[in-house]
């Protein structure tokens, strides 16, 4: 093959090597190729090594850690990606090898994919179950916001907060909320507000923007911060109809900040107007309650009539028998009497003195066994009396003024009994009737 | 100050209690009485409260050392 006088200019190896890369260079440069992933490795040097391939072609590639790490999705096995791509040989092994310095997914935009794949993570972990989530306290001490210092957010948070429940304080925790490392700034923030004591609920949240605005909500960072908060976290990205990551995490999702701030505190009018409902709850229960007893001691008057009159039937009767017992006496008496004059009659006819004398002890013995018959009578009667009053008794208003009730009555204890306050005028003297004992007192004001 | 006015939420529930014990009727009389007034005095006070309180708005800031500072929040700021 070697012909003489043009001698071949003989290449080592690694010549050749530099040949064909310069060839390469110059030639291809940095190119933009479409194709699949396949047989990726992810060794710890933190480097990416695959083959990019379509249905008749492979190449190998590598991407360095560098590039790797600013991949906000995941490539994977079977993943159709764009990559931007210098080829080159690598000398040590001969091979022709891609080395990559972007990549994108096809189809989707790496954004989109890189939050369907924290989802689908974060998901399998059990992070977005409704098991976990928190209700938000009803009487927040102290609301902490995680949002920039200056913006539409915190001004409208600040506003319907005010307007809503100024009885909560509001701590701002202000962070970049777009831009690099504004996720890890979110997730502090979440953080910090998780040791202030009062702190009882967290708003983390921005105006609207774009899926690239928002994105620092769709970061694990953030997602791990709300995961691990203690305090309730409620997301108010402003976005109506996207949620972001954050949003599946949060404990409650807003879809504005001004919702977000509605949603965690009370409505002070809500408040008020349930105060003044609970005191006319008070009020009402309290004159039911009165009026309940009020008409107690009307039933208990009532059956109190009865006995009265049978108290006042027992007196007469008495009265009665004590009249008959000593009306009896008398008649005794009077017998006795005329039986005596007749024996005397008979002895100043000239009877024996002895018998005048049997007569006379005679007489007396008749008149003590009439006294002592007619005191036990009388006793008798008045047991069977105090008897019946003690029956009485058990019935009367006085045991129930026993058990603390009193009667008011209308000027002295004789006066008529008070059944309702509006008989009564301010500054009137009043009887009040308790069990054992009475007090006069003054009308200071009548009510309802 | 935190002793003689109880949290809110606390003096609100007693409330609801004193409105339902009162409202079952079975307080004797002298208690329902007492009950009332308890409970209309908590109307005032929490009413009040909500009619005086201002809204403290602070921010939270993280000095080097890492340690957190609750300042008043200036309307300059804004």
């Amino acid at each position: 093959m070697l012909r003489a006088g043009r001698a071949p200019r003989i290449l080592s190896v690694t010549e050749l090597a530099q040949l064909l890369r310069g060839a390469l260079d110059a030639g291809v440069g940095t190119v933009w190729v479409a194709g699949e992933i396949s047989n990726l490795k992810r060794p710890a040097s933190g480097h990416l090594y695959f083959t990019l391939k379509d249905d008749r072609t492979q190449l190998g590639a590598v991407m360095f850690r560098s590039a790797a790490q600013v991949l906000v999705f995941q490539p994977v096995d079977g993943m159709d990606v764009v990559v931007r791509a210098r080829a080159d040989l690598y000398p040590a092994r001969g091979a022709l090898q891609l080395y990559v310095e972007a990549m994108e997914p096809r189809g989707l935009g790496a954004l989109t994919l890189a939050f369907e794949q924290l989802k689908a993570r974060l998901g399998a972990e059990g992070l977005f179950a409704d098991a976990r989530k928190r209700p938000l306290p009803r009487w927040p001490r102290a609301v902490g916001i995680v949002t920039a210092l200056h913006g539409a957010a915190i001004h409208d948070m600040r506003t319907v907060l005010a307007r809503r429940w100024p009885a909560a304080a509001v701590v701002l925790r202000p962070v970049r909320v777009q831009g690099r490392g504004a996720a890890r700034e979110i997730a502090a923030g979440i953080e910090d507000l998780n040791r202030l004591a009062d702190v009882d609920v967290v708003i983390i949240g921005r105006g609207g923007g774009s899926l690239e605005d928002l994105w620092a909500f769709n970061e694990e960072v953030v997602a791990r911060a709300i995961a691990a908060s203690t305090v309730p976290v409620v997301s108010a990205v402003g976005h109506e109809v996207d949620f972001t990551i954050a949003d599946f995490v949060a404990d409650a999702r807003a879809p504005t900040p001004t919702a977000a701030a509605a949603l965690v505190v009370p409505d002070q009018a809500e408040v008020v107007g349930a105060l003044a409902r609970a005191e006319a709850g008070l009020r009402g229960a309290l004159a039911r309650r009165v009026g309940q007893a009020r008409e107690r001691l009307v039933t208990l008057d009532s059956r109190l009539g009865d006995p009265a009159r049978r108290l006042r039937d027992l007196t007469l009767r008495v009265d009665d028998l004590g009249a008959r017992a000593d009306r009896a006496l008398m008649r005794r008496l009077a017998w006795d009497r005329r039986e005596l004059a007749a024996l005397g009659a008979r002895l100043e006819r000239g009877g024996p003195p002895a018998r005048l004398r049997g007569a006379r002890e005679q007489l007396d013995a008749a008149m003590g066994r009439l006294r002592f018959a007619a005191a036990m009578r009388v006793r008798h009667a008045r047991a069977a009396l105090e008897r019946t009053a003690a029956q009485l008794d058990a019935l009367s208003p006085l045991a129930c003024l026993e058990r603390g009730y009193a009667i008011v009555r209308r000027g002295d204890a004789a006066g008529p009994v008070v059944s309702d306050a509006a008989a009564l005028r301010a500054g009137e003297t009043v009887a009040l009737v308790f069990a054992r004992s009475r007090a006069r007192a003054r009308v200071e004001d009548t009510e309802g | 100050m935190a002793e003689e006015a109880p949290r809110f939420e606390e003096a609100l529930a007693e409330l609801e209690g004193l409105v339902q014990r009162l409202e079952k009727g079975e307080l004797p009389l002298e208690e329902s009485l007492a009950a009332f007034e308890r409970g209309v005095n908590l109307v005032r006070l929490l009413t009040q409260r909500l009619a005086e309180v201002e809204q403290r708005v602070e921010v939270l800031l993280k000095t080097e050392a890492g340690r957190l500072i609750r300042r008043p929040l200036e309307d300059e700021e804004q």
